[in-house]
């Protein structure tokens, strides 16, 4: 039988970067095949060649026995390709995306309605709802309906659930698990372990090489160094402070009718690691907005650093870091003048900044990196440099928005260990992940669904208060209990 | 303090831009050295075709002198009127001049002899001007003493004898300048911030306002003033045209001028979430004000309710002004009116832009 996709000895280079070096390999038809490895591993590169956006240096590759060079005209009527992120037109409603995407392949939604029905008709009541409303799980879907809407024989997506919730997650490989079974051939590049695990066979690539392609238990074992690491073991945390550094009570934040964040309270001690946790559109971002001083609260009183978050927002500001899910850093200046501006908002004088940021940089081994721009650098080390920049001023809590989005489990074990560093040295660190193993190395954590907090206490408690193993489970138990589907 | 820090921090962003320091220099050379005569309305050229149907000496003799001007371009003799229209029809002429038959025998007798002009009015000024020449020629050559007239009437050009375009232009030249590196720039950076996301880290620190704002004006005010220098050094170096009136009045103006569209521009990105909706927003108010100012057009000439919009427009104040003191040499007290006027126009504008920016909603 012909294979489905089919790789022989493809390189590709970005000037000296070389992105891909003579990477073989092949998928059978109706597999589910991953593709995991670091960022910058060149797996973004392999998919836009498989979809034949990139023209390989040297090497072939035939998707569903077509030649990616000679016939690309064959292979775009043949594939789906679902790309990480900004797939869809946000100021468009769901129907005229659907609607544009399948008249850009000469076919109508009519048409094609039997292959995306199974997912499509969950986001159909929202059809005349701009996509860029939409919460990320309904994109997520919304993107796959696109996708499919011209019945591929080969899908291809490049992390698909980057940003998206547990169970919204869960969703999506239920579907394309589904997918399977009518034939489809599916490729998918993932960060996410229990999504590895899903794959039927899984290709670990790294550099732009293929280190090994075999079922992901194998996979997972022999390379466990990068996709398991040891646990970090939480620091003896029994001498907390008892001083409140956040306190919040019956906190409101209502656009018109909708409650974005609906009536929460809670209170986070000095030197604590609070996970903020969440399903998309549970409210996570607006209320981190109302501490940060970002947006005013509608009703409900809240402290942070002692500071009134509805007056005193100015003198938080002083006494915050901050870093978001979007790059928090300036991509078109280096590494040490981005601490330097940084370091000089918050008041720092030059020759403090000079000493801080030596001292920085050779503690994150960075130093030969200081002249790079930031733009050059891998996801990783952006974030780790956007975390450590975001405490240079050694504030009383740092806001970490998703901060580990996309990123390898041992990138974000050097991430977690940054912030464990920084909460031993008192700064109180709150932060939202979709992760749940990083929920677990929090001290204390609060899971929101539908504007309000639905449980609040350490992991262990939790999981033993709803009966589940792990607090991938917990989330999944609580956020199916949300009926706001909506936003 | 910080204020240094988030400059610094711009002037690095210009300068890793890989377009905007070769833009900053080519800037001014190209306005100085290409559009001064290319924005040009004199009238030359003008290619006149000749029906003769006297062939005298008379005849002969007109069509010399229109030969001879430098505005004209003598097309050669037609045979027939029908015959020279078709050339205008086809754009190989702009204006024919019919001679009519008795023209010498008429101009001995002493009768007015007939000619016509025909111009083809499709481009307004060319025509008219064009057959407005040509009927000078032809009247000081009918009408010796008509012409003798004319010159009995002594017109006396002020402050720009020679009526020379480049002096009047140049001004206006600079008014272009000031709007596109003072409001377009900042503006595109700030809309610019809010795409990549960057805005929302820098709204989470103590940055006020204020100096969020400045950071993002003064490195494009500095480098607009720089291009004025440049300008002004280059027009003098290759037209040797120099401002009559003091330098600083210049100066003064174009910063008045920076205030108003630097706040236009932080008003529109701050109510525009997309670069295609901040530029074309401004696009739109910056052709208005630039058509409705004076720049190209004569004000007074406008209906009387587009006339009123100059009241509050700034562009027209500043053209006024900057008119005034280059070409005539006015001094402060000459244009006060103006001066207070824009700076008016231009506190109003900053004190929206300042209130409009908001770091908390």
């Amino acid at each position: 039988m012909m294979n489905a996709i089919e790789v022989k000895g493809v390189s590709k280079h970005y000037g000296k970067v070389q992105a891909l070096q003579d990477v073989s390999f092949s998928v059978g038809k109706g597999e589910v095949f991953g593709l995991i490895g670091p960022d910058g591993a060149g797996k973004t590169t392999l998919f836009r060649t498989l979809c034949t956006l990139l023209l390989p240096d040297k090497g072939t590759a035939l998707v569903d026995g077509f030649d990616t060079v000679r016939q690309m005209k064959e292979i775009r009527q043949r594939v789906g390709y679902m790309p990480g992120r900004f797939s869809l037109y946000q100021d468009l409603t769901v129907e005229e995306n659907l609607k544009f995407f399948a008249t850009l392949f000469g076919t109508t939604v009519e048409a094609g309605y039997d292959s995306i029905k199974a997912i499509y008709s969950q986001i159909e009541r929202f059809k005349d709802r701009k996509a860029g409303a939409l919460s990320g799980g309904m994109k997520q879907k919304l993107a796959l309906s696109c996708a499919l809407v011209h019945q591929p024989s080969v899908l291809f997506l490049d992390e698909p659930t980057t940003g998206v919730d547990p169970v919204s997650r869960k969703e999506l490989w239920k579907m394309l698990l589904m997918l399977r079974e009518q034939g489809i051939t599916i490729m998918a590049s993932t960060p996410y372990l229990d999504e590895v695990r899903r794959c039927e066979r899984v290709a670990f690539l790294d550099q732009g090489q293929i280190r090994g392609i075999d079922t992901p238990e194998v996979i997972l074992e022999q390379f466990k160094d990068i996709f398991n690491p040891p646990g970090i073991e939480a620091t003896v945390t029994q001498n907390k402070e008892q001083e409140n550094v956040i306190e919040v009570e019956h906190l409101v934040k209502a656009f018109g009718d909708f409650h974005a964040v609906d009536d929460i309270s809670f209170s986070v001690k000095r030197g604590e690691i609070f996970g903020f946790l969440g399903a998309n559109g549970a409210g996570k971002t607006t209320a981190m907005h109302m501490l940060t001083g970002l947006n005013q609260p509608t009703s409900g009183t809240g402290r942070v650093v002692g500071y009134d978050i509805r007056t005193e927002y100015e003198q938080i500001k002083r006494h915050i870091g901050y870093m978001s899910q979007r790059f928090s850093l300036y991509e078109d200046l280096t590494v040490a003048e981005n601490i330097w501006l940084f370091a000089g908002i918050y008041g720092m004088k030059d020759a403090e900044i000079k000493v801080k940021t030596d001292r920085l940089l050779e503690q994150l081994k960075f130093t030969e990196h200081k002249d790079d721009l930031v733009a050059s650098l891998p996801l990783g080390w952006k974030q780790k440099l956007a975390f450590s920049v975001s405490i240079f001023h050694e504030p009383g809590v740092v806001f970490l928005d998703e901060p580990t989005g996309g990123v390898d489990p041992a990138t974000r074990r050097q991430f977690w260990e940054l912030i464990y560093e920084a909460a031993g040295r008192g700064i109180t660190v709150f932060v939202t992940t979709h992760y749940m193993d990083e929920a677990e190395y929090c001290d204390r954590i609060s899971i929101m669904v539908d504007g309000k907090i639905s449980a609040m206490g350490t992991p262990n408690e939790l999981k033993q208060r709803f009966g589940q193993p792990d607090m991938d489970h917990v989330f999944t138990y609580l956020a199916r209990q949300a009926t706001r589907s909506s936003d | 303090m910080t204020l240094k820090y988030l400059i610094r921090k711009e002037f690095l962003q210009i300068r890793r831009n890989a377009f905007l320091p070769r833009l900053i220099f080519g800037f001014p050379i190209v306005i100085m050295c290409v559009m001064p005569w290319v924005m040009n309305m004199e009238v030359k050229n003008v290619v006149v075709d000749v029906v003769d149907n006297d062939r005298s000496v008379a005849s002969q003799q007109l069509v010399h002198n229109i030969e001879a001007s430098q505005y004209f371009i003598f097309n050669g003799q037609k045979p027939t009127y029908q015959y020279a229209l078709t050339e205008i029809e086809k754009g190989q002429a702009d204006v024919v001049l019919v001679i009519p038959p008795n023209y010498s025998h008429d101009l001995v007798e002493g009768r007015k002899p007939q000619l016509l002009i025909a111009a083809n009015a499709v481009n307004g000024t060319k025509g008219s001007i064009g057959s407005a020449y040509l009927s000078q020629i032809v009247t000081a050559q009918v009408m010796p003493q008509a012409s003798a007239i004319q010159s009995q009437v002594s017109t006396l050009l002020l402050y720009n004898k020679h009526q020379n375009y480049k002096l009047f232009m140049i001004p206006a030249l600079l008014a272009i300048v000031m709007m596109l590196m003072t409001g377009f720039l900042p503006t595109l950076n700030i809309v610019g911030e809010k795409e990549a996301g960057t805005i929302e880290q820098i709204n989470v620190t103590p940055v006020s306002k204020w100096s969020f704002i400045l950071a993002k004006l003064i490195p494009y005010w500095l480098i607009a003033l720089f291009i004025i220098t440049a300008s002004l050094l280059l027009a003098w170096a290759i037209y040797g045209l120099t401002s009559a009136g003091p330098i600083w009045l210049i100066y003064l103006l174009s910063m008045l001028l920076a205030l108003f569209f630097s706040s236009l521009g932080l008003i529109i990105s701050n109510y525009s979430d997309s670069m295609q909706q901040a530029i074309f927003v401004m696009w739109f108010f910056v052709v208005c004000i630039m058509l409705l100012s004076g720049l190209f057009t004569p004000t007074r000439s406008m209906p009387d309710w587009a006339y009123l919009t100059t009241y509050v427009n700034p562009m027209h104040y500043f053209i006024d002004a900057i008119r005034t003191v280059f070409i005539r040499g006015g001094h402060f007290a000459a244009i006060s009116h103006q001066v207070f006027a824009l700076l008016g126009i231009g506190l109003f504008m900053a004190f929206w832009a300042v209130q409009s920016y908001k770091k908390n909603h």
